[in-house]
């Protein structure tokens, strides 16, 4: 009878923990189907849009100094050679 | 023209209060006639004499056979124990000082313990029965704990509270949440080998989930004679969560692991946090139905937070409503906390096992998080710490990761992702409540 009733509990176990795991690793999958799909259709705010974005940002930001800066170093060293 | 109306208003009311009173004494003329009755000329020993009777000292000194314990359902009651009547309370002061202590002086969840702890102070008070059916205790007990209304208020409060951008920014992690619902299953088995039937041995095992609201769920439907000391249990357990959970999570884990940094949370967009309530309560529908009481009011409050257009609504439910309620929960537990129900051997059993069932799944969460990292690449490695924080108790055991975290790294702040493992897990106790519910 003892140990009847500690098998059932065992299988318990095995159901529970098998069901908490599908539960949750179908959840985990959702989230991240919901993330691509948000992400694609209206990525507007803050998420790909800026990522995207700024990279491009900065590397446009970076040339103009670059050009600046070479425009500078281009007119003193035309000065230097007057 | 002012100055004439208020003494006529007052005038009005004090002529009203008088009919008021005479209404009252004339409904019951038979109690007063009975009282007068009764009375003989009593002489001033025979006064102090009677008075004396209705003293603590001498219900303490004087414990008799026909008094009865006090219960919210009145024909439950049975006649208490000599020891119950004496020593029994003054243990229980004892216990209640403690809490006191605990709660005071050692910061451990003050806003569960203290209403808990007070309310097992007045249940114990000889003679006045508040805990008794028409006492406060009992009144408050049958309005939300016997009924398990309460629970579901506070979840819906705790979706109001819940953010879920770092589940949603590692959605990962949720498995940590579920690991740690190995502390509830291995309980059961747990209890069903020192002895308790498996329906009680679920109602116990719950106390693993760490999440007091789910065990009362739970108790009240599997093993309601055990609710008392199941909630008691869970309740001075969650609170205990920085004294049980730190040398479990230092004793699995290495200084090197204690130490790993994780990488900056994603953004997460609004949409997908508005989406998630009803993500969630759609999966429990499809596979879980018996878990929908729960998850609906937890999803309920979680959703008001997330649609930022009733921040009123949203508000009450995390502030004062959750406030009101964790006062009528804590009392109505505390009730239970009476020495006829506490001091009892099952209340040992539960409380052993609920401990049991706690370390458990602190050390399961763990364990997971050691096997995640096994799989994962070096830059996506993740602090076993937070494998802790899948038991549900929030945000307490999310603060205790990040403490521990902190001890060996200032630097290192793991709150936030530790807040992942810990939002799973009040899904995954609610989960695994489901399944209880469903076997039997």
């Amino acid at each position: 009878m003892e140990t009847n009733v500690l098998m059932e509990s065992v299988k318990f176990m095995f159901l529970g923990m098998g069901v908490v795991f599908l539960f949750l690793t179908i959840m985990v999958y959702a989230i991240k189907l919901q993330a691509k799909l948000i992400g694609k259709y209206f990525p507007l705010p803050e998420k790909k849009a800026q990522e995207v974005n700024k990279p491009q940002n900065v590397s446009s930001h970076m040339a103009q100094k670059v050009a600046a800066i070479t425009a500078v170093i281009h007119h003193e060293q035309q000065k230097g050679n007057e | 023209m002012k100055k004439t109306i208020v003494p006529v208003l007052l005038a009005l009311f004090m002529l009203l209060s008088v009919n008021a009173y005479a209404g009252s004494s004339s409904v019951t003329p038979q109690e007063q006639e009975e009282v007068h009755h009764e009375y003989k000329e009593k002489s001033i020993t025979q006064l102090i004499d009677s008075f004396y009777k209705t003293t603590g000292i001498y219900s303490f000194v004087n414990p008799s056979d026909d008094i009865m314990t006090a219960e919210a359902h009145s024909e439950d009651a049975r006649p208490m124990t000599t020891f119950e009547q004496t020593w029994g309370r003054l243990i229980m002061f004892g216990i209640v000082f403690l809490l006191f202590y605990l709660a005071i002086a050692k910061g451990f969840e003050p806003l569960l313990l203290l209403p808990i702890a007070f309310g097992g102070l007045l249940a114990n008070i000889p003679l006045a029965q508040i805990a008794g059916e028409h006492g406060m205790l009992g009144i408050i007990y049958n309005m939300g704990i016997a009924n398990g209304f309460f629970p579901l208020l506070i979840f819906m409060g705790v979706g109001a509270m819940t953010d879920f951008t770092p589940l949603l920014a590692n959605p990962k992690s949720a498995l940590l949440g579920g690991a740690a619902q190995f502390g509830i299953f291995g309980s059961l088995v747990g209890a069903v080998a020192i002895g308790f039937d498996l329906q009680s041995a679920s109602a116990i095992s719950i106390i693993g989930g760490a999440d007091g609201p789910t065990s009362i769920f739970v108790a009240n439907r599997l093993a309601p004679e055990l609710l008392g000391a199941i909630a008691v249990a869970a309740y001075s357990y969650m609170a205990l969560v920085p004294v049980i959970q730190p040398p479990i999570m230092k004793m699995l884990t290495t200084e090197a692991e204690r130490r790993i940094k994780m990488p900056k949370q994603r953004k997460v967009h609004k949409l997908e946090n508005l989406f998630l309530p009803i993500l969630i309560l759609m999966l429990t529908i499809v596979f879980l139905p018996e878990s929908a009481p729960l998850i609906g009011a937890f999803a309920f409050g979680n959703f008001l937070k997330q649609s930022g257009v009733v921040e009123r609504l949203s508000d009450t439910m995390q502030n004062s409503l959750i406030n009101i309620v964790t006062i009528f929960l804590g009392l109505g537990v505390g009730s239970k906390l009476a020495a006829d129900k506490f001091l009892v051997l099952d209340t040992l059993g539960i409380m052993i096992i609920g401990l049991l069932a706690f370390s458990a799944g602190t050390a399961a969460g763990v364990i997971m998080a050691k096997i995640m990292n096994k799989f994962s690449s070096a830059e996506n490695q993740i602090n076993p710490l937070i494998g802790a924080a899948g038991v549900s108790a929030v945000p307490m055991a999310a603060r205790v990761v990040s403490k521990v975290g902190q001890e060996y790294d200032r630097s290192n702040v793991l709150l936030m992702h530790a807040m992942g493992p810990n939002v799973a897990g009040v899904i995954g106790s609610a989960v695994a409540a489901g399944v209880l519910l469903s076997i039997f």
